[in-house]
């Protein structure tokens, strides 16, 4: 047992006496507090555990066991969209393009040969195949540009439920909604087994190229996933057949039954990988998920003082704070590539004056918001958007950032001089706002996202302003009210947005194109921000590629960080432990052990 | 006897229709999350939402969806398939449910031998050393949280990260098979889980037999030369039982909708873990069906209670 049990039991016998001192006889609410779950993990800049694993030593054979406290979304490499999902694809599944562990910013061919073929006009994108890779059984046989062509068309159907279409939907002839059935799209040829091209409608060939590392990419056999596909929903979720060193343990007839939804998933070795055609080392023989491992303290501890295990996702901070003190070797650290903010409805006066909103961003205590969220060891606070360890950071400024006053690294807790200052540029002599609005802040009505938006409103509050707080369930936050722009929310008291790929366009354009805000539906421009000047550049900008690209980018980062339409408040880390004798590998792209690379010191 | 069961059975059976409207209006009205728009990613257009709208039967009617619910519910014993993940939420339940009754049942006989137990020694020696030292157990074991406890004897007696190796640890119940080897894993969980209640059990009957103890008919029975034994077991525990019975009914049931907390610590794949999951995710068609099977369960467990009122109390009659 480790000091920190002693000291828990320590702690929970003292309380137990005062609670028997007190004599109050009644039972405690049972609350359940732990599991906090706050996104961590370090970066090289800020001189966190590195990922150095993926270069040690490591030996083949033995088996893994992952303890998760929540299962896949989804199995289906055309339906899953999340972190735990990822995982386990990018081993059982190769795609056209991926990423080493080591190299979360330029992805390698993996089914793929060779770079895209991209057009002059940056209309078509052609991908060559790499031959000698076939499907696991009982499919058993090579892949083929068709497959990936079915994977693509299966991804529109209704009953599959691809989750990221507006990536793809620039293919010509790609279905503008869901369609009933898997519809062809004339847009994707396949003109021999091992190539497929792509023609777009539009000249985005270099941020759709960069989307060739989703999940959609993988193949799917058509004249097996068909009678699947043609129930609604899918059934292809438990009959997966996989392309990777892995596949999920079936029988004869694809069922996967090494898959126990909301229990546990076994990965055993694919009989038709062939290592000659991949790049990962799959060293250890099989892995067995638990992903039911509910306690995240316990399952933490089991995973620290046993052997042969990983945890998934982060750890219970009071977990990461011990191994960050005292099991040093048990960890590592990647950035999760992305950021997080308190996004400001630039259409609400007094909102809609930029001086106002630097004010509240240069009085505002981040360091609070981040405390809210686990602190200083799970995340790093942003000076502007473009996260670490993504294109375009070192571009735009690095950990410094372009050098607003307002969001600067010397301001952390907030400075209220400068903040006044800009509220007297904004016409405020005060230094205050003297308004007698009420403003409506809306956030979920749980931690970590309650506390952080408590911060916020205090922060707002010091300027003179009067802020309502609705605290609403998790789901209803973007969907019922932040992404509505009629509801007329002032602050949102929470956004984060992470990469789906290593493109800058896919961090910035979504959450600040002013051309991207629907007439009706979800918008994701929370702060309704229309600033021409980035429009325009974003237009531009999207139609580059190499370094002009980072630094068109990179430019546009800047702008947004100077229109400070949002307060961003943490660039996240996630926090990886392993037992001893695991030599842990952390894939920088879905911010997750590689269960690839991952392999038991013998 | 039997017109009574069958007139509460049928009884049963209206509450579940109630709970199944009143669930299903608590989704419609109160904020919550749109199914559709969970499922349809991070940049979904209208079209998309529409389609998975359409594809989960969301753009029916409410009164229509209602109808469909309960016919399949009736017919099929169909309660949908979960939105997360599309499993059947039958299968999701029902995969779960014999984890729950072991643990819930092994439990109740733990905290009712015991709770009983301690209720008389307590109650007979009213006032010594062994009614307050056990009174002040039954305080400690009542002000202690469930999740305290799970986490302290895990920390202090499971095999992988206990002090003392003797029981088996967090997730050992979903490796076990058989019913021995399942039993061995659940020891600690039961003990855990039966705490609190066997502390409640034996202050409640100790309170009871206090009461009955100074009744005219046990004085008449000692009159009468019956041995202590026989007036504090036969005639005073007989009649002051029936109200522990009552609440015994009505914890095994409510806890067959789950003891969250226990399944949680323990990692014991049970419906409470199930129903706390989907409540985390605003998955409507499990929340639905846990809460269905929590109904009724307590509405059988009552039911049981209410006969086996009659055997233990003749003065009862249906």
């Amino acid at each position: 047992m480790s000091r920190s049990h002693l000291r828990f039991l320590l702690a929970s016998a003292l309380a137990v006496v005062a609670l028997v001192v007190a004599a109050c006889g009644g039972s405690d609410n049972n609350s359940s507090s732990s599991s906090s779950s706050s996104s961590s993990s370090p970066t090289k800049t800020a001189g966190a555990n590195n990922n150095s694993a993926a270069e040690a030593p490591a030996t083949k054979g033995g088996k893994l066991t992952v303890l998760a406290g929540t299962d896949v979304d989804f199995l289906d490499p055309g339906h899953t969209y999340y972190t735990t999902g990822y995982m386990i694809a990018y081993s059982t599944q190769r795609t056209l393009y991926s990423f080493k562990p080591q190299d979360s910013v330029k992805p390698v061919p993996d089914i793929a040969d060779g770079e895209p073929q991209v057009s002059s006009d940056k209309k078509t994108i052609t991908v060559k195949i790499k031959p000698g890779i076939k499907f696991s059984p009982p499919v058993n046989r090579e892949v083929t540009s068709k497959d990936i062509k079915y994977a693509f068309e299966r991804f529109f159907s209704v009953n599959v439920g691809g989750q990221y279409p507006g990536y793809f939907n620039m293919i010509v002839g790609a279905p503008k909604e869901p369609t009933k059935g898997v519809k062809p799209i004339s847009g994707i040829e396949t003109p021999d087994n091992n190539t497929i091209v792509f023609h777009l409608s539009e000249p985005a060939a270099v941020p759709f190229a960069a989307a060739l590392v989703m999940p959609i990419t993988a193949p799917v056999p058509e004249e097996y996933a068909s009678k699947f596909d043609a129930k609604s929903p899918s059934t292809y979720n438990t009959h997966v057949v996989a392309t990777g060193p892995y596949m999920v343990q079936n029988d004869a007839s694809g069922n996967t039954v090494g898959y126990k939804p909301g229990k546990s998933i076994s990965l055993v070795r694919n009989p038709n990988w062939d290592p000659k055609t991949d790049y990962r080392p799959a060293w250890v023989d099989s892995v067995f998920m638990r992903t039911n491992a509910s306690d995240g303290n316990v399952a933490s501890n089991q995973v620290l003082d046993g052997n042969n295990m990983i945890f998934e996702g982060n750890p219970p901070a009071n977990i990461i704070k011990e191994v960050a003190t005292k099991r040093k070797d048990q960890f590592v650290q990647v950035p999760s590539g992305g950021y997080r903010y308190f996004p400001i409805n630039t259409t609400i006066k007094p909102f809609d004056n930029i001086n106002v909103r630097r004010a509240i961003s240069a009085g505002f205590d981040r360091n609070a918001a981040r405390l809210a969220r686990g602190g200083k060891f799970t995340a790093d606070l942003p000076t502007h958007y473009l996260p670490p360890d993504f294109p375009g950071f070192d571009e735009a400024g690095g950990m410094n950032g372009p050098g607003f006053d307002f969001l600067s690294t010397k301001n952390e807790s907030g400075d209220m001089a400068l903040a006044a200052s800009y509220m007297k540029k904004a016409g405020y002599p005060s230094g205050k706002y003297t308004g007698n609005e009420t403003f409506l802040m809306v956030s979920a009505n749980v931690d970590p996202n309650k506390a952080q938006s408590e911060v916020a409103k205090a922060q707002f509050e010091k300027l003179g302003f009067k802020i309502r707080l609705r605290l609403v369930p998790q789901d209803a936050v973007y969907n019922d009210w932040c992404q509505v722009p009629s509801k007329k929310v002032a602050v949102c008291g929470g956004a984060g947005w992470f990469k789906d790929f290593a493109d800058p366009q896919s961090m910035l354009e979504p959450v600040f194109a002013g051309y991207l805000i629907p007439k009706s539906g979800l918008n994701n421009n929370m702060a309704q921000l229309r600033d021409p000047k980035v429009d325009a550049a974003m237009k531009k900008a999207a139609l580059l590629d190499g370094d002009a690209r980072l630094k068109a980018w990179a430019d546009i980062d800047k702008m947004i960080t100077g229109d400070a339409a949002t307060i961003p408040f943490v660039w996240d880390k996630t926090t990886l432990i392993r037992s001893k004798n695991v030599n842990g590998v952390a894939n920088g792209y879905y911010t997750d052990w590689d269960l690839s690379w991952t392999s038991v010191k013998q | 006897m039997a017109a009574y069961i069958l007139r509460r059975l049928l009884w049963t059976i209206i509450l579940l229709l109630v709970i199944t409207a009143v669930t299903f209006l608590i989704f419609y009205v109160l904020p919550s999350g749109d199914p559709a728009k969970l499922r349809a990613g991070r940049t979904p257009s209208p079209e998309q939402i529409a389609a998975i709208r359409h594809q989960l039967g969301l753009d029916r009617s409410l009164a229509y969806q209602y109808w469909d619910y309960v016919k399949k519910i009736v017919t099929h014993f169909d309660f949908g398939n979960s939105y997360t993940n599309n499993e059947p939420v039958k299968t999701l339940i029902f995969d779960r449910l014999p984890n729950t009754m072991f643990l819930v049942l092994g439990a109740a006989v733990i905290w009712f031998v015991v709770g009983v137990f301690i209720g008389i020694v307590s109650a007979v020696a009213r006032g010594s050393f062994w009614d307050r030292s056990l009174m002040g157990a039954a305080l400690l074991a009542i002000s202690a949280p469930v999740y305290w406890l799970g986490l302290v004897s895990l920390y202090l007696f499971s095999d992988d990260i206990g002090v003392w190796h003797i029981f088996p640890g967090a997730g050992s119940y979903q490796d076990a098979s058989g019913f021995i080897a399942k039993a061995h894993t659940l020891i600690l969980p039961w003990l855990v889980l039966a705490a609190a209640f066997a502390a409640i059990y034996a202050r409640l009957l100790r309170s009871n037999l206090l009461d009955t103890l100074g009744e005219d008919y046990i004085r008449t029975a000692r009159a009468k030369g019956l041995s202590e034994r026989r007036v504090v077991l036969r005639h005073g525990v007989r009649s002051a039982i029936t109200p522990v019975i009552t609440v015994l009914g009505l914890d095994i049931g409510i806890l067959m909708g789950g003891a969250i907390l226990t399944e949680t610590v323990f990692n014991i794949d049970g419906v409470g873990r199930l129903s706390y999951d989907a409540i985390q995710r605003g998955d409507l068609s499990t929340i639905q069906g846990t809460t269905l099977v929590l109904a009724f369960a307590v509405a059988i467990m009552s039911l049981v209670v209410d006969i086996v009122y009659a055997f233990l109390d003749p003065r009862v009659r249906y």
